[in-house]
């Protein structure tokens, strides 16, 4: 049956090269059916064609009073309409199967582009772009493939049709032969203006939606300050904009479907009068002028089926190029290969950072401290391999590892880590050691009664970015996730600053041990946490100026004092 | 075939979100734009005629020709005459045609601008409560493709809906009028078309809205991964990724297939019953007129007409698939119309900056409550710190206390007038709820603080940013108060974000603050100045602050301590130190003194 092989096994590799090279890329992988479409659009296209002479051979049959041929024509009128029905259908299956197949295909790169970018995506296009074009250019590019069928089959019909009428009258089948093709062209001045300005309308729209998807997402601030009606009069003006836009556009488009009126209606006002004409001669029967009429209104339908056509191949083509705009996004740096990496010389997890003089013990629990966010953003970022680094792990320059190896050995925990939407349960389904039980891990973030307050437990369904969730909940069961993985290397940033004091100090009572011989760094201002780490690492002016014990810090460097009281000296 | 998925199982996922509206209130809200736009609707429908009755002029003209020439009374003189009015026909269906598409488009567009500015006016109207629960996800999709969708709709399914019934009744008025028997053959299509649509129609607004949620989850997986990038990455879900859209889209297109289904029974159905009154007029018309019934001008124009009718019938039928498109999508849209207001009286006014709560109960679902009982008085300048663990009810209380939801029992008062029964523009000039959120919205700076107090003059707007110490950054933006900010443009650090949510809030004026993890609000590494910042934002206001952080809490004039949604202590921090409860014994851990 149709459609029972998607989504895709493997979308394939595609040709980025250009929009068009990408379509004609997607188009060579659904070959067959677009070839079967093809089939049956000319099947149905023809059958519709071929109507316009039985008609005239039914009525010619009956000027010459001959019932029983008339009856014989209304019988090939019924077989020709329930053949053009039957392969109408078949047609639009496979127009269907053609666009949905397409469809899937460029989300199902999308998605794997956009997982393969992982960090780096949100860092280069807004999440509006890549929404657009899973959305809108998705569609855009399965209606091409939509048309296409249908339009091959047009041609076709033209071409049969006008093959009939030069057998019947040379003169006029020729006429009808140029002067279609003539009249598609005569619309053509007025395509490029009505795309300039489709594309301002699109232009003015996508602000709107921006702007209308910016207010919504800040609904919970308009609602608690105000300013509703600011941003609502700014919406109206823009939305007033488009809708300028689109009333200067449809002035164009109306010219346009008034010519579509115009030019083959002229056609058929010019065969009728030299039709009519070579009747009177006796050179055309009645029943012949009658068909001439009908065959020529209906090449109305395959010339607008090729405007449209044009049309859609057009927008297909803008959308291919935002696609690959999306797909030919890079990582930021050279991820490496695995194979030709140097074997690790040890996995303890020591960790040395020359910039910042910072070492971290194997296998124990570090506290670094700052007062300077920018700076421990960075060291973050340099630790866990996001941005250019100089630190080695075991020795090992992190930048002559392999990116995935790094991913595999350091997990970095946000400070706004994101949960994202399904099941709670989901949250634990990453790549993990399976040394550490989910039980357990949410018993040592001190999150089991989050689960508990959740109505199903482990299998409520959170919404996006684990809205109905508090932050200190959120926090909880993220920190639970990164027990779960078990890596090797765990960089928590502030991974309690919302939760308050009470559970605070229990989870700095229980992270040791849950992370008892694997290496563990924590950037954190609270003493809660900073009494129960093996080790505290100060970093003050971009170098660490002291480490030793929380405690003993706190006697002997007021700086540290300081930042860590939050200028409160006791 | 059935549907891929049961009712019961595809309704569970809705359940909690925003409404979407009924068929009928959806039906009500087109008659009232078409009623609001009535002359244009009226115009529209008179042009449309016009070119319509032109179109006919054709095929009489035929019949006219073919019963002469047959009859050998036509002469060259009689053609060319013919072709004249046939082409005078031509030049006013153009000319009526342009004309009616542009009406239509005006139309068009203004229902359009109607609904997209009623949609957000509605959105940006909806009780906070309400926002809170059903989270923004859902509304972002119908502001942009639902509206997208229904755009859609109303600039091609209704003009093409709109032309083709003219141009249907004007044909079949012109069949009947040349041969009322031949019109009889359309009563073997209409019984066909009559069962067929209606079994169809019956079974597609269903599937296809499922179709539609399930492709419109496929792009919110999709979007949710690049959002996460970050984490995602991280937790290498790559792979779970891919794997979620790829069954996402597995289940959208199980919907496509069933809808694909439901095609598969109509189209042909439709087809044949339009050919069926073709052969019969033919056959019956040949009959009648060598039976001297009627002319062959009549037959000809009859089975002329009988194949110009199918076009429109079939525009008709057709898109009405598109329409139910539509329909679904503006279902969505209207549906935000369909959430209730808390029922509220804006002739009250606050006497005071009092605020008593007294035996306040409260739950988010039915039978579970989070708050029982809790009773507590503020004065003016007060600053009380909320403590307590995690679940125990704090964030609860403070949002109530802001007067987002209203008490299930009990009663929270401000100067003598319940805080729940103010309309939300009111309560908030009274008191605010800070969170951690800190929305930069796309504008310009100015824009962005403006929304606190619409009226301030840009001295104002700078003394603000001064007194949250963010006037030096914003000089030395390139444009100052004019820099665009907001996702795609100026990037601020999450600090300068954070000020100028702070200096909003000194726009704004609240006598009253409700601060809900604001030390998340306060990054607890960021600059000394931020700090300073929010103090000069708390200077003279009552602040109740939900603290995480026990520094808040010894800074507070009074301690309330929260657990199992009641309050279990209260009183000055040295009080409470001293009494040897349980914040006196977290105090101690954090200070050492053990």
């Amino acid at each position: 049956m149709l459609l029972d092989n998607l989504p895709h096994t493997d979308p394939g590799d595609p040709v980025l090269t250009t929009p068009g090279r990408f379509l004609l890329w997607i188009g060579r992988r659904q070959k067959k059916l677009l070839a079967l479409g093809v089939v049956w659009g000319v099947v149905w296209m023809v059958g519709q064609a071929l109507i316009p002479g039985a008609l005239g051979a039914g009525i010619q049959a009956i000027s010459k009073d001959d019932e029983a041929k008339a009856l014989q024509w209304a019988g090939v009128v019924l077989v020709l309409g329930v053949v053009q029905a039957g392969a109408g259908l078949v047609r639009h299956r496979y127009a269907v199967a053609n666009w949905v197949t397409a469809g899937t295909r460029v989300q199902q790169l999308l998605i794997r582009r956009a997982a393969h970018l992982g960090a780096d995506l949100p860092k280069q296009v807004a999440t509006g772009e890549v929404v657009a074009a899973s959305a809108n250019d998705v569609e855009r590019i399965g209606n091409a493939l939509d048309i296409l069928p249908r339009m091959v089959g047009a041609i076709i019909a033209f071409f049969v049709v006008a093959a009939i009428l030069v057998a019947m009258d040379p003169t006029l089948g020729i006429i009808v032969l140029v002067g279609v093709p003539l009249l598609s062209l005569a619309v053509a001045p007025l395509v490029r203006p009505l795309e300039r300005r489709e594309r301002e309308q699109r232009v003015h729209l996508g602000m709107t939606q921006e702007l209308a998807a910016d207010t919504v997402a800040g609904l919970r601030v308009l609602r608690g300050i105000g300013g509703e009606d600011l941003f609502l009069a700014r919406f109206q003006a823009e939305s007033k904009k488009v809708q300028a836009a689109a009333v200067r556009t449809a002035h164009i488009r109306a010219l346009l479907d008034a010519m579509q009126v115009f030019l083959p209606g002229l056609f058929v006002v010019i065969v009728t009068w030299l039709g009519a004409r070579l009747a009177l001669q006796g050179e055309l029967t009645v029943g012949q002028l009658v068909a001439f009429y009908g065959y020529t209104a209906f090449l109305v339908l395959p010339l607008r089926t090729v405007t449209e056509a044009a049309h859609k191949f057009t927008a297909a083509r803008v959308a291919s190029a935002r696609v690959i705009t999306v797909m030919t996004l890079e990582r930021m740096f050279d991820e490496g290969d695995e194979a030709a990496a140097p074997a690790p010389t040890s996995s303890a997890g020591e960790i040395t950072d020359p910039q910042t003089g910072l070492v971290v013990s194997p296998g124990k629990l570090t506290a670094i401290v700052t007062d300077d966010p920018d700076a421990s953003e960075v060291l973050i970022d340099r630790l866990g391999r996001y941005r250019d680094s100089n630190v080695s792990l075991d020795g090992t320059p992190v930048e002559e590892l392999p990116l995935l190896t790094v991913r595999e050995r350091v997990l970095v925990q946000d400070k706004d880590p994101m949960i994202l939407s399904g099941a709670a349960e989901d949250l634990f389904d990453i790549p993990r050691t399976g040394r550490v039980a989910v039980a357990d891990a949410l018993a040592s973030a001190s999150a089991l009664d989050v689960v508990d307050a959740l109505p199903d437990g482990l299998a409520t369904d959170l919404p996006e970015r684990g809205r109905s969730l508090s932050g200190g909940q959120r926090q909880r069961l993220a920190l639970a996730r990164s027990l779960v993985a078990d890596p090797e290397i765990l960089i928590l940033d502030e991974p309690t600053s919302a939760v308050d004091a009470h559970t605070e100090a229990r989870i700095g009572l229980a992270l040791r041990d849950a992370r008892a011989g694997r290496t563990t760094v924590v950037f954190t201002t609270s003493p809660l946490l900073l009494e129960h780490v093996d080790v505290v690492a100060f970093l003050k002016d971009g170098r660490i100026q002291a480490t030793g014990q929380h405690r003993q810090l706190l006697r002997e460097n007021p700086d540290y004092r300081w930042t860590v009281t939050r200028g409160e000296d006791a | 075939m059935k549907p891929p998925e049961s009712l019961a199982q595809t309704e569970k996922s809705t359940e909690g979100k925003l409404p979407v509206s009924s068929p009928e209130s959806v039906r009500r809200y087109v008659v009232t734009l078409l009623r609001r736009n009535r002359g244009l609707f009226i115009a529209l429908v008179g042009l449309n005629s016009v070119a319509a009755a032109a179109s006919i002029v054709g095929p009489w003209v035929l019949g006219g020709l073919v019963e002469k020439i047959e009859g050998g009374s036509a002469d060259y003189a009689y053609v060319n005459e013919a072709a004249l009015i046939f082409l005078c026909a031509l030049l006013v269906q153009t000319a009526f045609t342009r004309w009616a598409r542009i009406r239509g488009a005006v139309l068009g567009e203004s229902i359009l601008a109607d609904l997209r500015e009623d949609f957000l006016t509605r959105v940006v109207a909806l009780p906070p409560g309400v926002v809170e629960r059903a989270g923004t996800g859902d509304l972002v999709t119908r502001t942009t493709t639902d509206v997208d969708r229904l755009s859609w709709a109303v600039r091609l399914a209704v003009p093409e809906i709109a032309i083709a019934l003219v141009t249907a009744t004007l044909v079949f008025a012109a069949l009947v009028f040349t041969a009322p028997i031949l019109a009889v053959s359309w009563l073997f299509a209409v019984p066909i078309i009559a069962v067929v649509t209606r079994w169809y129609f019956k079974r597609a607004p269903y599937a296809y809205r499922h179709e539609m949620s399930s492709y419109a989850a496929v792009n919110a997986g999709i979007a949710e991964t690049v959002d996460a990038g970050r984490t995602v990455e991280a937790y290498r879900l790559g792979d779970a990724r891919v794997r979620r859209t790829d069954s996402a889209i597995k289940r959208w297109i199980g919907w496509e297939r069933y809808t694909l289904y439901l095609r598969t029974i109509f189209f042909p159905s439709i087809e044949i019953s339009y050919v069926l009154p073709l052969a019969a007029v033919l056959g019956l018309g040949g009959w009648l007129y060598i039976d001297g019934q009627v002319s062959l001008a009549q037959v000809t124009a009859a089975v002329l007409y009988t194949q110009m009718l199918i076009e429109p019938v079939d525009i008709i039928l057709m898109w009405y698939d598109e329409l139910q498109v539509g329909q679904a999508s503006m279902a969505r849209l209207i549906g935000v119309h369909d959430v209730p207001d808390p029922v509220t009286d804006g002739s009250q006014e606050p006497q005071s900056a009092d605020l008593h709560a007294n035996d306040v109960r409260y739950g988010y679902r039915e039978g579970r409550d989070v708050l029982h009982g809790v009773s507590m008085d503020i004065e003016p300048g007060d600053r009380v710190a909320i403590v307590g663990p995690s679940g125990a009810g704090k964030s609860t209380l403070g949002r109530l206390l802001a007067g987002l939801h209203a008490p299930r029992t009990g009663t929270i008062d401000m100067g003598g007038v319940a805080l729940a029964s103010l309309p939300t523009e009111k309560v908030r000039r009274h008191v605010a709820l800070v969170t951690q959120e800190h929305h930069v919205f796309i504008g310009t700076l100015r824009d962005n603080l403006l929304l606190a107090r619409p009226d301030a003059s840009d001295t104002q707007l700078w003394e603000a940013l001064g007194s949250v110490d963010a006037a030096e950054w914003t000089q030395a933006l390139p444009q100052g108060l004019l820099t665009e900010v907001g996702t795609g443009r100026h990037k601020l650090t999450p600090a300068q974000a954070q000020q100028l949510a702070l200096a909003r809030l000194v726009l704004a004026d609240p006598h009253t603050l409700v601060l809900d993890e604001a030390t998340s609000l306060l990054d607890p590494r960021a600059a000394r100045h931020l700090e300073q910042s929010l103090a000069a934002v708390l200077e003279g206001r009552t602040v109740i602050a939900i603290a995480h952080r026990l520094m808040t809490a010894h800074d507070a004039k009074r301690v309330v301590v929260v657990e199992d949604g009641k309050i279990t202590e209260s009183g000055s921090h040295d009080e409470l130190v001293s009494a040897g409860g349980a914040y006196a014994a977290l105090w101690r851990s954090w200070r050492d003194e053990d």
